[in-house]
């Protein structure tokens, strides 16, 4: 991986935290030898890190609301949240299947040792920064002016580099964020939630659990009792944030879990677009993930969020990998708000994971874009949910699955229309493809109309990959995973077609990487 | 002689209240009995627009002015209403309508029609036999009658299929609505004679159309061009081969 | 005695006390408790089950009551059929049954597989029987030349139990026609299909309560090598009423299509739930479902395919459920779904909910047809789809009672 490169015109920015060539190599030489050979972020970083206590107990909350200087009121708030979580049981509904998750068995909270806030780019541990370079994350100014790994090679060459600015979590804790000061200029709000709460504890109190009730389910009031770190974005009004915002998750440390919280808020007329990407170390044991997001739109804002995610998804017999409880809602607060969920959801053990658009402005509008790709044992159930409340109020979802190897893959979903909802609108397209005979593809949409003058459309498909394609493609010569990476990339093309340029590369790469194997 | 239909001022806008977008804009024109209009423009004029509103679509607000058949204000009527006093608009997309044969479709239009009018319903072999007559004129295949209305039907069956409802329902003003498109010149030829077969001193009829091919079949005797929501210049029927040659900017730029 | 069964169930309600009694009334026998304790497992089933999330009979069915209303009139025709007659404590049959039927009387209860997935069902056959009535009643069809057999379920009464099973010995076919025309409080019946190769069915199911009552319909079907079985419900629900069918495709070839009309006023709720296992190679299933809903009214559609591993391949299934919403307060609830795990198939599902299209209204009354007649004549059309495939004795009232009701 090459940090500068390629970037002539901004070589003063890259200088100031230019990491020495000899340290990249070394890492990148220790990295392979951890790597599994399609899972290229499987590596793992030694670094001295600070755990609280084993297990989950009261003092455990109030060692992570004390390691992060918390004011009282947000301790208050975990409390009431674990108290909560105490009474509550795991769900089973979902079409997954995994051991026994034992809570006790986790760290919930692991901060490298240096401290967890850093004054500069400059004072962040170099292994982290070695992490992330190899991971093609672009924390450096300069790289990020390069956009993601891969896009530099495809298409964005020869035209305007993108521009995304970075907030990175390691583990429990935010260890950068990038570009904070043309942000600033802005007026956008672009900082880990740890700092929010010191720095704009009006803000987060105001927003923070509205769309996401602390008792809203087991993973998310969990989430509440324990998160750790994750952004804090606020568009004022009126405001196009000037470039695209991102987050990478990063799990490192072993047996512990991470639980990310992500607050953005759109004030009127607010644009923004927000890409979040997932790696974590290959592990033996399973890791557990129970993220929360929350976006708020006011009135005409716009927010657009993309997701790739590429969790360790376990080895071939389903050893290992992450559990993927995440609960994500956007709520389109204001009339004629607009809010987008795109994923790529390629990793982890074992997901559960439904991204879901409460409209409850009139004329508001929800999107939900999603590939999720299952090889391997994985197991994926998500979908989303479209809660119609203001009047033509209107959804689009477009599901496209991939099933192959011995994995299950299901698409859930549940579009519910409220008395009032006049006019409302949905559209839904689920279209699965399974790929072998080992690997299953499900379909449960749930439709709950109340309202006359709605309508609702859904369709959905089942379909193998077509041999006849494969062979005109093959006879054309070209190589049998190419040719199923060809067609998956056909299949998946409306989908593709929603996410950032930079994402939408990486995306492609990351199908064929998790295809692979697949045929043959 | 009074004009069949007079529209005086029309403006009209499409769209929900807050974000309602004008598309006709003070339209005026007249078409006598006997006579055959032409409208041609380019698109997005509001030609579309202008048949809809005359017919009396919903989503379609009058915003302004007036239109009449026969001396009659129609604006105010249902569609059902405007039907049974003669107006029939040949659609440039027929719907679909499952599981309502074609036969039973257009008898129930007759009947309800001629029930709004005060006449006596038609019997079952009268409209048999009519029907067998109007699809020998233009070539319709019986079985196609028995069909659901427009479904499954190629784009040609479906134009003839609004001629044949034209030629049972012996309306007394149509409006065409783009009725060339989608057509090969066979099924051009039968459409266009099927609607010369209807031509008759007590009947109006207005083409809408964006191309002068169907002109070459039906001849009017007048053209209209509508852009921007108003008939900025009529004619004779060769305007409309000047339209062809110069394009619209060549005659709108005149015009303007 | 009582008082142990008691136990059967956690927190009874009246209505489930009720139906611990009837059980505690009938003779011991192993597999009857098997089938009450399958149903004793969740009592009455409720919303917090997810196959009932929509449809809630312990929320309706507070207590087992005779309903003040009597029986509807029965509108399929009874000329020419064989015509069977169950109430809440009698059963009746011809009493000359043609070559090539045999029907048995079982005093006894029969094995029950399966019941855990269909808690009313299990309850049929746990309460079937006792005074007139069979506990099981079965019927060996050896002919291809039988008139249509009728059942007719009505009378008053608090509950009216029945399980009946067809076994179709193979190159056999049957029509079959059922009414359910309420006048109990609680009416659970099921019915078990058992198709032999290169056999056919065709059943006919009317149903209409009151809406005061609690009705279940339980089919479950068998179906061998080719046979063909073509199913079509018009139900007009009551205060809450399941019709449900499940089928195994178990050989090649066989053939399914599965249709229902569902037709809601205020007050009534009608499900409609399916399950079909493609348990053999190059089935096929056509299944379509229709539902208009008034002011007041419940719909619910849940259907499902499931295809398994190797034996599913070439599975050829579709799946269309289409709901009008014909006035505010009317509501729909749907669930379409697929589990697939084979690779070679074909599996589609479509699903629409809400009002008449525009385009189309507008159409038909640009050609002068006024706006009600333009409503009547296209949900009358909306409907009938779902209605073509019954058989010709009994298609043509199927029509007439879904034009009768969009037209009232």
């Amino acid at each position: 991986m090459d940090c500068c490169g390629g970037t002539t015109e901004h070589e003063d920015d890259c200088g100031e935290v230019k990491v020495k060539d000899s340290i990249d190599a070394k890492t990148v030489e220790a990295a392979k030898a951890l790597e599994s050979e399609n899972y290229s972020a499987g590596f793992s970083t030694t670094i001295e890190t600070d755990f609280a206590p084993k297990g989950l107990s009261e003092d455990t909350i109030r060692y992570i609301s004390a390691a992060k200087n918390e004011p009282e009121w947000l301790l208050e708030w975990r409390l009431k949240a674990y108290e909560r979580w105490l009474t509550m049981e795991e769900p089973s509904w979902a079409m997954v299947r995994y051991p026994k998750i034992d809570y006790q068995g986790y760290y919930y909270y692991a901060a490298p040792k240096a401290g967890a806030k850093y004054a500069s780019i400059d004072d962040v541990p170099k292994e982290i920064l070695e992490t992330y370079e190899k991971l093609g994350i672009p924390l450096r100014e300069a790289e990020v002016l390069l956009g993601v790994e891969g896009a530099v090679e495809t298409a964005a060459e020869g035209r305007e580099k993108p521009r995304v600015a970075v907030d990175a979590v390691f583990d429990s804790v935010s260890v950068a964020t990038t570009f904070r000061k043309e942000l600033q200029k802005a007026g956008v709000i672009f900082m880990s939630i740890s700092e929010a709460v010191h720095e704009y504890p009006d803000l987060v109190k105001k927003y923070l659990g509205t769309v996401v009730p602390q008792s809203d389910n087991f993973f998310a009031t969990l989430n509440s009792a324990v998160f750790s770190d994750g952004t804090f974005v606020y568009i004022p009004k009126g405001v196009r944030c000037p470039m695209e915002l991102s987050t990478y998750f990063r799990m490192n440390a072993e047996n512990t879990g991470q639980f990310e919280r992500t607050l953005i808020i759109a004030d009127e007329a607010a644009y923004v677009s927000y890409l979040e990407g997932c790696t974590a170390p290959m592990r033996d044991e399973n890791q557990l993930h129970a993220a929360v997001v929350e976006l708020v739109a006011l009135e005409d804002a716009e927010i657009k969020y993309s997701t790739v995610q590429n969790w360790w998804p376990g080895d071939e017999d389903g050893k290992g990998g992450i559990f993927n409880f995440v609960t994500k809602r956007g709520d389109c607060r204001g009339d004629r708000s607009k809010i987008s969920w795109t994923q790529v959801e390629t990793g982890s053990a074992v997901t559960w994971k439904y991204p879901s658009c409460i409209l409850r402005g009139d004329d508001s509008v929800g999107e939900f874009y999603s590939i999720a790709v299952t090889n391997g044992r994985q197991q994926a159930d998500t979908g989303t949910k479209m809660i119609h409340l203001g009047k033509r109020t209107k959804s689009r979802i477009i599901s496209k699955g991939i099933s192959a190897g011995k994995s299950d893959n299901t698409y859930r979903g549940l579009v519910s229309v409220n008395r009032k909802a006049v006019n409302a609108r949905n559209f839904t397209q689920c279209d699965s493809l399974l790929i072998g005979d080992k690997c299953g593809a499900h379909t449960i949409p749930y439709v709950e109309n109340r309202c006359a003058s709605a309508q609702l459309e859904h369709e959905a498909t089942t379909t193998k990959l077509s041999e006849d394609q494969l062979f005109y493609a093959r006879q054309r010569g070209i190589a049998e995973e190419d040719a199923v990476a060809l067609l998956v990339n056909g299949f998946v093309r409306d989908v593709l077609q929603h996410l950032p340029m930079e994402f939408a590369v990486e995306a492609q790469s990351l199908l064929k990487v998790s295809l692979e194997g697949s045929v043959g | 002689m009074r004009p069949m239909l007079k529209i005086t001022d029309l403006s009209a806008a499409v769209g929900e209240d807050s974000e309602a977008k004008t598309i006709l804009n003070g339209l005026s024109l007249d078409v006598p009995a006997g006579e055959v209009h032409a409208i041609m423009g380019p698109n997005g004029a509001g030609k579309s627009t202008l048949s809809y509103v005359l017919t009396g679509r919903s989503g379609y607000e009058v915003t302004g002015g007036s239109a009449t058949l026969n001396g009659e204000n129609v604006l105010d009527m249902d569609p059902e209403t405007r039907a049974a006093k003669g107006m029939f608009l040949s659609f440039q997309y027929p719907v679909e309508i499952p599981g309502v044969p074609v036969m039973t479709f257009v008898r129930t239009a007759m009947n309800a029609q001629r029930k709004a009018r005060g006449e006596d319903e038609i019997s079952a072999p009268d409209f048999i036999k009519k029907s067998r007559d109007v699809a020998k004129t233009l070539n319709l295949d019986a079985e196609m009658l028995k069909r659901p209305v427009n479904v499954g039907f190629s784009g040609g069956e479906k134009k003839r299929l609004e001629i044949y409802q034209m030629m049972m329902l012996e309306p007394k003003f149509l409006i065409l609505d783009e009725t060339d498109s989608g057509l090969d010149i066979d099924a051009l030829k039968t459409v266009a004679d099927g609607v010369n077969a209807m031509r008759d001193p007590s009947r109006g009829m207005l083409v809408i159309t964006h191309y002068q091919r169907l002109l070459d079949y039906i001849k009017p005797d007048k053209v209209h061009v509508l852009a921007k929501g108003r008939i900025i210049k009529t004619g004779e029927a060769d305007l409309a081969l000047r339209l062809e040659k110069e394009g619209y900017d060549g005659v709108l730029g005149e015009a303007a | 005695m009582t008082t142990a069964l008691r136990d059967f169930i956690k927190n009874p309600t009246p209505a489930e006390l009720e139906l611990v009694a009837r059980y505690g009334a009938q003779p011991e026998d192993s597999r009857r408790e098997r089938a009450f304790l399958a149903f004793a497992e969740t009592g009455l089933p409720h919303r917090r089950m997810e196959a009932w999330k929509w449809t809630d009979f312990k929320a309706a069915l507070k207590a087992l009551e005779t309903p003040a209303a009597a029986s509807a009139k029965d509108p399929l025709p009874h000329e020419g059929a064989l015509v069977f007659r169950f109430t809440p404590n009698g059963f009746e049959a011809p009493v000359n049954m043609p070559e090539g039927i045999r029907m048995v009387e079982q005093p006894g209860m029969q094995a029950f597989p399966g019941a855990e997935n269909v808690p009313l069902g299990a309850l049929a056959a746990a309460l079937s029987g006792g005074g007139k009535r069979p506990a099981t009643l079965i019927f060996e069809i050896t002919s291809g030349n039988l008139p249509r057999l009728h059942f007719v379920f009505s009378g008053s009464g608090q509950a009216s139990f029945a399980r009946i099973v067809f076994l179709i010995r193979s190159g056999a076919s049957l029509n079959l026609s059922e009414s359910y025309l309420g006048g109990a409080g609680l009416t659970s019946t099921v019915l078990e299909f058992d198709l032999e190769q290169d056999t056919a069915i065709n059943r006919a199911i009317f149903q209409r309560g009151g809406a005061d009552e609690a009705l279940a319909v339980t089919g479950i079907a068998h179906l061998g090598a080719n046979a063909e079985m073509t199913q079509t419900t018009l139900s007009f629900g009551a205060k809450v009423a399941r019709m449900e069918t499940r089928v195994v495709h178990q050989a090649t070839g066989a053939k399914l299509n599965l249709n229902a009309a569902y037709l809601s006023g205020r007050g009534f709720h009608t499900d409609i739930t399916t399950n079909v296992r493609h348990g053999a190679p190059s089935c096929v299933t056509r299944q379509l479902t229709k539902g208009a809903v008034l002011d007041g009214g419940t719909g619910v559609f849940q259907g499902k395919f499931f295809v398994p591993r190797k034996t599913g391949q070439h599975t050829d299934a579709d799946m269309q459920h289409q709901a009008l919403l014909l006035e505010d307060g009317a509501q729909v609830f749907a669930k379409p779904e697929l589990e697939i795990y084979a690779d070679d198939v074909e599996c589609a599902h479509g699903n629409t909910c809400g009002a008449l299209d525009d385009a189309q209204m507008f159409y038909l009354r640009q050609r002068g047809i006024p706006e009600n007649q333009a409503r009547a004549m296209l949900t009358e059309a909306f409907i009938a789809e779902a209605l073509g495939k019954a058989d010709d004795s009994v298609r043509e009232v199927l029509l007439a009672e879904a034009q009768n009701w969009l037209s009232s």
